[in-house]
């Protein structure tokens, strides 16, 4: 009796750190992802994005290189760089959210219930998405703001406590920003399942002013 | 566990050895057939190897074409900067352009501030319904940034990455990119700013709650320490201005 109780003690003992070695090798590989661990779907969504970001790349290259050339032959000519340097001011304030802006895009209508964490996600959804300006109840949101909760349930950015029902204006391509906010699976669909009496508007807007950063938060 | 053992004769102890060996083989083999079964579910393997190929090829051509990009801004630059009719006029504008390009994050910057540093649990055996919460996802970057910009940040980069407007966390299956770039744990966030204003905002026992209790019960690596002379590179990526019309 006193026997099979030992040997089970010990089998079960055996079993367990049999278990646990298995168990710590497989935590030492298990969290060091790769691109190998991706699935297939996942994987091609990496590669549309990848080469998205490829084509802004030389497309801005190929401008860049006109500009270059054109400020050469300034130079060259006697003219000095004026209107090269006056368009790179606009691009360089409208980027940095420094002048007011129109264009088409989208608006997001959020009444009820929301949080700080959520906006913030849902801004960087939009920049991911490629809108190239973004403001919440017409306050611009700039390359350093930030978003805070108050105690009365507004949402703070940079420090403007602003009250729902929050509109969220996005200038960019309407088309494929509206359906990065309202694919399935997308961030419009997470947040009507996390906030439940909360109601999203999503809409194609052809004309959208929004206008530039205050002073203070640049 | 050996004191719950009491003492046994030879005889019987060479028993219980005998058991050791296959319990033990058992016990990894239920454990490794167990794993091999949760990953083979997730991988499809005949379409894997291209993929990756095409990924890696992307990111590569993507660090080629930063690189380039960086070279013909700093060309530009050169032009406009030894224009030799240099007017008051193109004094001032060149004057505007280089405040601009500080404040959009297109130059490289230098100073004291603070590091964040996430990273996935190490060497902790959990539950898989307790990964999820063990490893880093796009939305603790965000977090981290969120809070590293209240607390005054100047400038902020990613594994690098700046940080500037039009800057997103992107997050497919298990892999994070910033600026379109794909990165894999660890992070470091590096943060230029005041530093006791960037310690405070971290400390805040009301920010980053979620990350915090991640880092005592799951074992999520997460640390913010006081660092001087950060370098913090420029963005080296696109300027998308196309939609947007200055007025």
């Amino acid at each position: 009796m006193r026997t099979n109780t030992g040997a089970i003690a010990m089998a079960v003992v055996a079993l367990f750190l049999g278990v646990a070695a298995a168990a710590q090798f497989r935590s030492q590989d298990v969290y060091s992802r790769s691109l190998q661990l991706e699935t297939p779907s996942s994987l091609t969504t990496l590669i549309a994005n990848l080469s998205d970001r490829n084509n802004e790349l030389r497309n801005e290259i190929f401008d860049l290189r006109r500009d270059i050339e054109s400020a050469t032959n300034s130079v060259s000519s006697g003219q000095g760089t004026l209107s090269e340097a006056e368009r790179q001011v606009l691009r360089l304030r409208v980027f940095s959210a420094q002048s007011a802006v129109a264009g088409p895009g989208i608006g997001i209508r959020i009444d009820g219930g929301f949080d700080e964490r959520a906006l913030s996600d849902l801004v960087n959804e939009l920049r991911n998405a490629g809108a190239e300006a973004i403001a919440v109840n017409d306050v611009r949101v700039g390359p350093r703001s930030y978003f805070t909760g108050t105690p009365d349930r507004a949402i703070a950015v940079d420090g403007h406590a602003l009250r729902g029902p929050w509109i969220v204006h996005a200038i960019g391509a309407s088309d494929v920003v509206y359906v990065a906010m309202t694919r399935t699976g997308g961030i419009i669909g997470q947040f009507e399942v996390i906030y439940r009496n909360t109601h999203f508007a999503v809409t194609k807007e052809p004309a959208l002013d929004i206008p530039a950063l205050a002073a203070a938060s640049r | 566990m050996t004191a719950a053992a009491p003492p046994l004769r030879p005889r019987r102890v060479g028993r219980s050895l005998v058991l050791l060996l296959p319990a033990v083989l058992f016990g990894l083999l239920v454990t490794l057939q167990w794993r091999t079964q949760t990953e083979r579910s997730e991988l499809s393997v005949r379409y894997n190897p291209p993929l990756i190929d095409a990924a890696n090829a992307l990111q590569n051509e993507q660090n080629r074409l930063k690189t380039e990009l960086a070279g013909l801004r700093a060309r530009l630059d050169e032009i406009q900067r030894n224009a030799s009719t240099q007017t008051g006029a193109e004094r001032e504008l060149q004057a505007r352009i280089d405040d601009l390009l500080g404040s959009a994050g297109l130059t490289p910057r230098a100073g004291d501030g603070v590091v964040i540093q996430l990273d996935d649990a190490r060497n902790v055996s959990v539950s898989s319904r307790d990964i999820d919460k063990s490893i880093c996802h796009a939305t603790d970057l965000t977090d981290i940034i969120n809070t590293a910009w209240k607390g005054g940040a100047d400038a902020i980069a990613v594994n690098d990455e700046r940080i500037v407007s039009s800057s997103s966390v992107y997050c497919v299956g298990s892999t994070i990119m910033v600026n379109g770039t794909l990165m894999s744990p660890p992070f470091n966030v590096a943060a230029i700013g005041p530093q006791n204003g960037l310690l405070g905002a971290f400390d805040d026992p009301a920010q980053l709650q979620d990350i915090k209790q991640r880092r005592d019960v799951q074992g999520l690596g997460f640390r913010v320490t006081r660092a001087s002379a950060i370098h913090v590179p420029a963005f080296s990526g696109a300027l998308n201005v196309r939609f947007a019309e200055p007025h």
